[in-house]
């Protein structure tokens, strides 16, 4: 039987399983942050400028998801697409530091996790964008038409410059929720940096430490992002304001 | 190529409510080039909501609007079109925070007319300079005096070459000291031939430049004249009392264009 080590750095002999879990984790960040942008952009304008039918349909979607565990959404999707996605796999092999490294794109789980992250984030971006939308005073939009813009024009030239400057505070907390909340994917069995740590506290016994270590990952990352955010706030502020 | 005959701007009996609140009763009046007109009156009586109705920013329930006798109100016309010819220079500025002066003033150039960048950057100065604010066009909208932002929105109406502009009261959110330099511009153009609807407590400005006064209380039309008939013989009790309140409350900053004459 395998025995324990006590030695709590013993954890970074699997920095590979580490690295690859985090590149996951980042991966499938991205991949949510940016279908989660898109989308929840799109569900704002709608829910804003969407008229009688198409309103409706976007704030039903956004009390929805926002209104429901995560875990169910990844369930539901999970035994919507994970067998219609079939068995594939994107990956790439390299060598580092005398290690074999996988790193898996996509295959079907990931894809699930994906549409899951992404969907279920573009509901809380929606409301942040709505909201910033909102703070843009209805005069800006009547000023672009008086000038002969049609709505979309205004809203594309003149709304969403300025909404989009000034969402970036409340955006990035849902920035920093997002890496936290892709943990869950480890539940279907992806290779995040949560599900490699589990994998090395099962061998090494070291939960404590390895669960630490991560923590740690996660507060720099955080952090990281915070401040990218905010310099970016800072560098796109309109002077005078 | 505009028939002189034909007028600018026809309003004809014009309706407009919101739910049981009837703003408009029935308004109508016309413009012929080069006129430039001052409507008053008490607040709530509807004059903010006539502009929009104009513009079909907000469109009536019942009338016709004719802009050189094309009607904004027929389904087939393109309103978007029909706007970009109508100025409209707004009460708080409304100015584009995000774009610097000269952008709020070239952008209605480059997305609605298709100019080049450049050739809209050199018409957008131009209009600037027609407001005195060349030297500000690199400002942005909040490194501005009311004042002057103002002045860049008057720049931004007049640099789309419209065929009238409407004012929706231009100076009435202005600090006092500030008020003088934007009436002084409408003078500019008024007097250079800019057709003007004006809806304004400024009876200097009127007096100066109005062909036409209309005073308007409670959605309909109650009293209309030249200038003088206004200041010197009005008929009805309610625009003679309307007068002395705005005598006292706003005062009649005649001077305020004067001084900038004589600078």
């Amino acid at each position: 039987m395998f025995q324990g080590s006590s030695n709590p750095f013993e954890i970074f002999f699997y920095w590979d399983e580490i690295l690859t879990g985090f590149i996951m984790t980042m991966w499938l960040y991205g991949w949510a942050l940016v279908i989660g942008f898109m989308v929840g952009l799109s569900l704002a304008i709608l829910r804003q400028y969407g008229g009688r039918f198409l309103s409706p349909i976007a704030t039903t979607y956004i009390e929805v998801v926002r209104g429901t565990p995560m875990l169910v959404q990844l369930w539901l999707i999970y035994s919507i697409l994970l067998i219609p996605l079939g068995r594939w796999t994107i990956y790439s092999n390299f060598t580092l530091f005398g290690r074999d490294i996988t790193v898996v794109f996509f295959n079907a789980r990931i894809i699930v996790c994906i549409v899951t992250l992404g969907l279920n984030s573009s509901a809380y971006q929606a409301e942040y964008l709505r909201g910033a939308i909102l703070s843009v005073s209805a005069g800006q939009l009547i000023a672009a038409q008086s000038l002969g813009m049609s709505k979309v024009a205004g809203i594309r030239h003149i709304v969403l410059p300025q909404a989009l400057r000034r969402v970036i505070p409340s955006w990035s907390n849902e920035a920093s929720y997002l890496p936290k909340y892709t943990v869950i994917v480890s539940i279907i069995g992806v290779a995040d940096i949560f599900n490699q740590a589990k994998n090395i506290g099962f061998d090494t016994l070291l939960y404590f430490p390895v669960y630490i270590f991560v923590a740690i990952i996660f507060v720099i990352l955080i952090s990281l992002i915070s401040k990218l955010l905010n310099t970016i706030h800072k560098r796109t502020r309109i002077p005078g304001l | 190529m505009v028939n002189l005959e034909e007028p600018v701007l026809k309003v004809v009996d014009l309706w407009k409510s919101y739910g049981k609140l009837e703003v408009l009763k029935g308004i109508s009046f016309e413009l012929k080039k080069q006129e430039v007109k001052v409507i008053f009156g008490p607040s709530g009586s509807g004059k903010s909501t006539l502009l929009r109705c104009i513009n079909m920013l907000d469109p009536p329930q019942k009338g016709e609007v004719y802009l050189s006798g094309i009607n904004l109100m027929d389904k087939n016309v393109n309103l978007n079109k029909l706007r970009s010819k109508i100025g409209m220079v707004f009460q708080h500025f409304n100015l584009f925070s995000h774009l610097k002066a000269i952008d709020n003033v070239s952008l209605g150039l480059r997305r609605v007319k298709g100019m080049s960048k450049d050739l809209a950057k050199q018409k957008a100065l131009e209009a600037l300079k027609r407001v005195k604010l060349a030297d500000r066009a690199n400002h942005y909208p909040a490194e501005l005096s009311g004042g002057q932002q103002q002045r860049v929105g008057i720049a931004r109406a007049l640099a789309m070459d419209p065929e009238i502009i409407l004012f929706d009261e231009p100076t009435s959110a202005l600090d006092p000291e500030l008020i003088g330099e934007v009436l002084q511009v409408m003078l500019d153009i008024a007097k250079t031939g800019t057709t003007m609807v004006v809806v304004t407590h400024e009876m200097g400005f009127a007096r100066a430049v109005a062909s036409e006064m209309i005073y308007i209380e409670n959605g309909l039309i109650v009293e209309r004249g030249i200038p003088n008939h206004f200041f010197e013989s009005p008929k009805s009790e309610r625009v003679k009392h309307f007068l002395r309140q705005i005598d006292v409350l706003y005062g009649k900053h005649e001077d305020l264009i004067k001084i900038e004459k004589e600078k």
